[in-house]
């Protein structure tokens, strides 16, 4: 991976980490959570572990939908 | 043994689009950290992972990287669907 694609990727990734620490709204820290896991794909891909990234692409939703149903909104009776 | 010695490496005039593609993920990440609102932020989410998709396609030549691509597109899509759908209050019941 040249050092260009590196940069922009860590980039990605300390941007995801840091509004999802900073944020207020648990719905803002679940879209800076997926912004951090796209950074994260290119250097799995770069090192040829591609089965590891089609499995963990699968995964992560699964668990993106397992925290939404922790904090979805609950509408009053 | 990783699949790095036994591919190919990008590199050279082919390197630009990679480039390009990595400059619209910053980009897009950059507008969706300085959105306010919580449903515009969405569709920067989603220029996030089209460009990352991207990105996976480009950098390896190898015949199972584009398996991989399709893996991630489809769930990246799919996760930005879910927050998008709980967001805006999921199924009423009773219409």
């Amino acid at each position: 991976m040249d050092d260009i694609v590196m940069a922009a990727c860590v980039i990605l990734v300390l941007m995801g980490t840091f509004s999802a620490i900073l944020g207020r709204d648990p719905f803002n820290k679940l879209i800076s959570l997926s912004v951090m896991i796209a950074g994260v794909f290119p250097f799995i891909v770069d090192r040829g572990y591609l089965d590891v990234a089609a499995a963990l692409a699968l995964i992560v939703p699964v668990s993106t939908i397992f925290i939404l149903m922790a904090c979805q909104r609950r509408e009053g009776p | 043994m990783a699949l790095e010695d036994q591919v190919p490496v990008v590199a050279g005039m082919r390197m630009i689009p990679i480039y390009v593609c990595a400059l619209i993920a910053v980009y897009g990440a950059l507008r969706l950290v300085a959105e306010g609102n919580t449903l515009r932020k969405l569709p920067f989410l989603n220029v996030v992972s089209f460009a990352v998709t991207a990105v996976i396609a480009l950098l390896l030549p190898h015949p199972i990287t584009i398996a991989a691509a399709a893996a991630f597109f489809v769930g990246s899509t799919f996760e930005s669907n879910a927050i998008a759908s709980t967001w805006a209050g999921g199924m009423k019941r009773n219409g």
